[in-house]
C-alpha cells in the first residue's frame, strides 16, 4: 500500500556519498501533486545529486525516496518503469544527435512503452506545436539553437506522461537571449498542473513560478518556504549571503 | 662486394620492372588480388561481429563477459598475425584438427581482426557522452535498449573511420596467407619471381598494393570529416 499517496515526491533522511566525499548530508523532501518547487543554493551545495537521485541516475548511499507513495530505495525496484513516471531534463540536453526531433520524441514512447506509432506521431506533433517547433519535426538536433534544443527535450521527457518533471540547470548552458523561451515553456508547464521539481540559479523564475523554494547548502537544506518568505525576509544568514551574492550580479 | 656503378639502369629496370614480364604477371597477380580482398572482406566481416559483442563484454560489469574478452583481446592484439596463422594451420593438426588453407585464413584473418575490432567499437563506444545514456535511460530504456537505439549508431559513425584503416591494415596482413599456402598476392609474387628469375613480381605486388590501399585512405579521412556532424559534442 503506498504509505503517503498525497504526495508525489517523498525524500527521507537521503544521504550519498562519492567515495569519502558526503554530498548529501539528510535531505528531507516532499513534493505534493501540481507543486513546483525550486532549489536553490550554491554550486556543490547537492542539488543535482539530490534531483538525480530522485531517478536513481545516482544510487543513495542511505535514506529512502518514495514516489508516488511506492518506495523506490528498495531492492528489485523496477528502474526502468520508475523513470518512465519521472522525466528530467538536463543542463546540457542530451537530445540523441543521430536522430531527427520526431524520431527522438518517439523513440521511447514506441520501444519502452510499446505504444502505437501513429499515436505517438500524433502526440509528438501536438507536444511540438504545443513549444512552438512544430516546423522541425524533422530537424536533426544540431540544426536548432540551444533553447530549441532544450525545449525538445522538455517535449521529449513530456511524451513518458511523467507524473513528476525534474529540471537540472536546465538553462545554465544557453546564451542569455535564449533563457527566456525555455523558462516560458516551462511556466507554461506549471500552469497546466505539472508537479516539478527544478534545480536553478533563475531567481526570477523561482519568485515567479515556485510553490515553494527551498535553499541548499552543504548538502542539507538549511531552509524552505514560500518565495516570498525565502526571498524577502530569509531566516537564515547563509540564506541571507547567498542570495545578496546572487541577486547583486 | 657490389658496385652501384656497375649496374647500369638498363639492367636495374630490366630487373625490377621488365615491362614485357609485367604484362604477363599482370592478370594472375590481379587474380591473386582479388582472392587477398575477398579473404579480407570475409575476415573485417565476420571481425566487426565478433568485435561488436567482444566490446560490448567488454565495458558491460558482467565478470564472466568482460575478462575472457579482454584475453581474446590480449591473445590477439599481442601475438603476431603470422604466429596465429601458422598455429591454426601447422599446430591444430597435431589434436587432429586438419583444416584446409582457406578455412584457416578466414579463422585466423577474422579473429585477429576481431580483436582490433573490438579495441575500435570499445574506444568508440566510450566516446559517446555520458549524458547520452543517461538520457536514454531516464525515458525508461534498458541498459539494452540504449546500447542498441542510442549509444551503438552513434558508435558506428565515430568508428566508420578507424575501421577503414583498420581494413587497410587487414588488407596488407593477408599477404602473411602465403604461409599457409592461400594463392593471393605475396604467394602469386614469390611464385612468379621463382619462376623467372626477376623481381619484376615484387615490385609489381608492391604496387598492387599501394593502388587499393592508397584510396582507402583517403577515404578514410574524407568519412572522418563528413561523420563528424552527426556525433554528440555535448
Amino acid at each position: 500500500m503506498p504509505e503517503n499517496p498525497e504526495y508525489v515526491v517523498e525524500v527521507r533522511d537521503l544521504k550519498k556519498s562519492f567515495g569519502n566525499h558526503e554530498i548529501l548530508k539528510g535531505i528531507n523532501l516532499k513534493v505534493r501533486p501540481s507543486e513546483v518547487v525550486c532549489i536553490i543554493g550554491p554550486s556543490g551545495s547537492g542539488k543535482s545529486t539530490l534531483l538525480r537521485c530522485v531517478n536513481l541516475l545516482e544510487k543513495p548511499t542511505s535514506g529512502q525516496i518514495f514516489i508516488e507513495g511506492v518506495e523506490i530505495t528498495t531492492q528489485g525496484v523496477d528502474v526502468n518503469k520508475l523513470r518512465q513516471k519521472v522525466g528530467i531534463v538536463f543542463q546540457s540536453y542530451n537530445l540523441f544527435p543521430h536522430l531527427t526531433v520526431e524520431q527522438n520524441l518517439i523513440l521511447a514512447p514506441l520501444k519502452v512503452q510499446k505504444r502505437n506509432r501513429e499515436e505517438c506521431l500524433e502526440k509528438a506533433r501536438k507536444l511540438l506545436k504545443r513549444i512552438g517547433l512544430e516546423e522541425k519535426l524533422h530537424a536533426y538536433p544540431d540544426q536548432l539553437s540551444g533553447g530549441q534544443q532544450q525545449r525538445v527535450a522538455i517535449a521529449r521527457a513530456l511524451m513518458m506522461d511523467p507524473d513528476i518533471m525534474l529540471f537540472d540547470e536546465v538553462t545554465s548552458a544557453l546564451d542569455p537571449e535564449l533563457v527566456k523561451e525555455v523558462l516560458d515553456a516551462m511556466k507554461e508547464l506549471a500552469a497546466a498542473g505539472m508537479t516539478m521539481l527544478v534545480v536553478t540559479h533563475e531567481m526570477g523564475f523561482a519568485r515567479e513560478v515556485a510553490d515553494r523554494v527551498v535553499f541548499m547548502d552543504g548538502g542539507v537544506i538549511v531552509e524552505e518556504g514560500v518565495p516570498e518568505k525565502i526571498f524577502s525576509s530569509p531566516e537564515h544568514p547563509r540564506t541571507r549571503e547567498f542570495l545578496s551574492r546572487v541577486l547583486n550580479v | 662486394m657490389l658496385f652501384l656503378a656497375d649496374i647500369n639502369i638498363g639492367q636495374l629496370v630490366d630487373k625490377y620492372f621488365n615491362l614485357k614480364l609485367a604484362l604477363e604477371f599482370l592478370p594472375h597477380l590481379l587474380n591473386a588480388a582479388k582472392i587477398a580482398v575477398i579473404f579480407t572482406l570475409i575476415g573485417e566481416f565476420f571481425g566487426i561481429v565478433i568485435g561488436l559483442f567482444v566490446s560490448l563484454a567488454r565495458i558491460s560489469n558482467v565478470m564472466i563477459l568482460k575478462y575472457p574478452a579482454a584475453f581474446y583481446v590480449n591473445l590477439f592484439c599481442g601475438t603476431p598475425l603470422l604466429v596465429q596463422l601458422m598455429f591454426i594451420y601447422y599446430a591444430l593438426p597435431y589434436v587432429g584438427i586438419n583444416l584446409p588453407p582457406a578455412l584457416a585464413g578466414v579463422i585466423g584473418l577474422s579473429l585477429n581482426s576481431g580483436a582490433y575490432v573490438a579495441e575500435i567499437f570499445r574506444a568508440g563506444i566510450l566516446s559517446i557522452p555520458k549524458g547520452q545514456m543517461e538520457a536514454a535511460r531516464s525515458l525508461g530504456m534498458s541498459y539494452a535498449q540504449a546500447m542498441r537505439y542510442v549509444i551503438i549508431p552513434q558508435a558506428f559513425r565515430v568508428v566508420i573511420p578507424p575501421l577503414t584503416n583498420e581494413f587497410v591494415a587487414l588488407l596488407k596482413d593477408s599477404s602473411l596467407l602465403y604461409v599457409i599456402q592461400v594463392p593471393e598476392i605475396a604467394y602469386r609474387m614469390r611464385s612468379l619471381a621463382s619462376a623467372t628469375f626477376n623481381a619484376t613480381s615484387y615490385t609489381l605486388a608492391a604496387l598492387i598494393y599501394l593502388a587499393m590501399t592508397i584510396p582507402l585512405t583517403y577515404l578514410a579521412a574524407y568519412l572522418e570529416k563528413r561523420l563528424s556532424r552527426y556525433t554528440s559534442h555535448a
